[in-house]
């Protein structure tokens, strides 16, 4: 009916998304994770902050543990790091402080950071040294078969785990943020412009940034707790949240329930807390680094953190 | 309903004291405030209209602005709506009547003046209510609601100009003529109704744009001027190029689109297209989406994420457009895609000064 539109002569193509699509290689892709995987999502998001910022990535340096979240980084045109298991945060603080002017980005998962690099997790957040860690929490251990994770909450199956978990989770954010971080944020890969909204804000802020994103393993997590495919799964994500504003300490608590049929946790999501600490850069006199003083936004004073 | 008449207002102190004679006075001879109101030249008006549309298009706001016009003018005016299911995209419907004195509020069929449909099917289902040789200015805008568009076979509607349009139907293209701000706020469009109306009703030009700033957002204001100026000439120069046909439209059913071609839209010197469809005004370009089959591992996201059901699995497990043409350009498979195998874009028409960033 519009042949005047279809005209090529005529008609601008103006991408809505894809643009991110630039900053992939290309040669690697497709790329390794299962169907309906939530890191793919948040690749994508990841890639579609980093896209509108930077014409190329040379300057932006990934860095990774083991783990399907580290692998993520093989499929991104940038400079990347593929370290020993659970150490990613501390290769990352050597690359940070030997190259001040890079922003590193460290991508690590829930085994990865929270059991067998718990311990980096923690001082690298204690030093709050300027990077931008983002754990993509899936609660459980992809990779090697599905063993219960130190994130898998309460009552969920897994190869390990038979007859249910028995033992409580931990929650990342909360960690993150009693070990000293200075921004900490919440996300799903149900929502990634969410995602995308925080993990800007990450990488302005100065000082250890550290994002808990809530992913899918629809491979092990969901079909050994009956979720359904992905696109089940990727639902149930939106189907218990509370509302964005929860507080940290009004965190629902997940009530095990009688048939010992496991949920997804009910958790907050957002920024949650941000304040302002001198960075391990400024109090070791590193010439060339971001200072947390000067801002020229001036947002990140102390009393604008939530539980400051 | 706005009652507006000094009536009730100021009173002379002589009707006050003697009621009895009040109506007599009233009905023999004009009291002192009507005489004073027939002197002024706007106060022998007077119109019926029924405005209809779909939840959240401005509707309420277009009849405030209306009747404050009048108010302005003098006149009395009485209108009354209905909007109940408003919020859920149900319809809304105002009538209003305006003159030197309004008894009755309602109108019966046949016997309003104008109609302002402010969404297509809403506006051609008024009118019965249209007097023979009179107006109705029919945005060509259409709204499906959400509980129609569960199951429904269509997707992105090309709105009904395929078809001729009744006697005294004037299809306005709102979102092409209003100009830019309509793309982010779509009540602004249908100012542009109001534009082509103000032609037809004899009130001045200030009294329209002192009403319209009295009763929209503040901050829409100048958008909203903007939108009735460009209402108002593209409205004059229909009616230029139409003159020979006695008020006809001269869209024809084979599809004969001669007399909007000619038209040009007078915001901004962007000509007004009338191959475009709603949404393409609306989103400034037709939808493409396109999938990279060998990214695609079969993940299903994209298929039930999809609010138009544009997408689904072929027998290998790749997901396809099976309904390309459904697609609105929201990007949400694009942006839930794990396998990044999908991306969507616009084609813009050049006219519409499309920027690549």
């Amino acid at each position: 009916m519009s042949t005047a539109i279809t005209d090529a002569a005529t008609v601008t193509r103006v991408p809505v998304t894809g643009k991110e699509k630039r900053l992939l290689r290309h040669a690697m892709m497709p790329h390794m994770l299962c169907p309906g995987c939530g890191h793919g999502i948040i690749l994508d998001a990841m890639l579609s902050v980093l896209s509108e910022r930077y014409d190329n990535l040379d300057n932006v340096a990934f860095v990774a543990g083991i783990g399907c979240s580290s692998r993520i980084i093989g499929y991104i045109d940038a400079c990347t790091l593929h370290t020993t298991h659970g150490r990613p945060l501390s290769f990352a603080t050597g690359l940070k402080l030997a190259r001040p002017e890079l922003t590193v980005i460290v991508i690590t998962g829930d085994g990865d950071g929270l059991s067998i690099g718990g311990n980096h997790l923690i001082h690298a957040a204690r030093r709050n040294i300027d990077l931008t860690c983002v754990l993509l929490n899936n609660e459980i251990y992809g990779m090697t078969g599905g063993q219960a994770a130190p994130t898998t909450v309460l009552g969920a199956y897994t190869t390990t785990t038979p007859q249910g978990n028995t033992q409580h989770s931990f929650d990342a954010a909360e960690l993150a943020k009693a070990a000293g971080a200075t921004f900490v944020a919440r996300a799903q890969s149900y929502r990634p412009q969410v995602f995308g909204e925080v993990f800007g804000q990450a990488l302005d802020h100065v000082g250890f940034s550290f994002i808990e994103v809530m992913s899918d393993c629809t491979e092990y997590f969901g079909r050994t707790n009956r979720f359904g495919g992905g696109a089940d799964m990727l639902m149930s994500q939106a189907r218990y949240e509370p509302s964005i504003d929860a507080d940290l300490a009004r965190r629902p608590t997940v009530e095990p329930i009688a048939d010992a049929q496991p949920v997804r946790p009910v958790l907050p999501t957002g920024l949650l807390y941000r304040s302002s600490r001198l960075t391990l850069e400024e109090t070791m006199g590193i010439k060339g680094a971001r200072s947390s003083e000067v801002n020229e936004t001036g947002q990140y004073s102390t009393d604008q953190g939530r539980d400051a | 309903m706005t009652k507006a008449t000094d009536r009730f207002t100021d009173p002379s102190p002589d009707q006050t004291a003697q009621p009895p004679d009040n109506s007599l006075a009233s009905s023999a001879e004009p009291a002192p405030a009507r005489s004073s109101k027939e002197r002024n030249p706007l106060g022998e008006l007077k119109g019926n209209m029924v405005l209809a549309g779909v939840g959240g298009q401005g509707i309420i706001t277009a009849s405030n602005t209306i009747s404050f016009a009048c108010m302005q003018a003098g006149l009395d005016v009485k209108k009354s709506e209905v909007h109940g299911m408003s919020q859920r995209g149900g319809t809304v419907v105002s009538h209003l009547r305006f003159g030197p004195e309004v008894h009755s509020v309602m109108l019966e069929p046949e016997q309003a003046e104008w109609i302002l449909g402010f969404e297509w099917e809403e506006g051609l289902r008024f009118l019965e209510y249209l007097k023979p040789g009179g107006v109705a200015f029919v945005s060509t805008e259409r709204r499906i609601p959400p509980t129609a568009q569960a199951d429904r076979r269509g997707g992105r509607v090309d709105y009904a100009l395929e078809s001729a349009p009744p006697d005294g139907v004037v299809p306005i293209d709102t979102y092409a003529i209003a100009g830019d701000a309509a793309l982010e706020r779509p009540a602004i469009a249908q100012t542009v109704l109001l534009g082509a109306l103000s032609v037809e009703m004899g009130l001045p030009v200030e009294i329209w744009k002192e009403a319209i700033a009295a009763t929209v957002p503040p901050k829409t204001v100048e958008a909203n001027l903007v939108a009735f100026e460009n209402g108002r000439s593209w409205y004059k120069r229909w009616k230029q190029d139409t003159a020979g046909s006695k008020g006809q439209t001269v869209l024809q059913a084979n599809g004969s689109k001669k007399s909007y071609e000619s038209i040009p839209g007078s915001g901004g010197g962007k000509a007004v297209d009338a191959s475009r469809t709603t949404i393409e005004a609306w989103r400034g370009g037709i939808p493409k989406v396109e999938i990279v089959r060998d990214w695609c591992k079969g993940c299903n996201i994209c298929v039930a994420v999809c609010p138009e059901r544009v997408l689904s699995l072929d027998r290998f497990d790749i997901a396809v457009a099976s309904n390309p043409d459904r697609c609105t350009g929201c990007g949400l498979c694009a942006r839930l895609c794990p396998d990044m195998a999908i991306e969507i874009w616009l084609d813009v028409p050049t006219h519409l000064g499309a920027s690549t960033e």
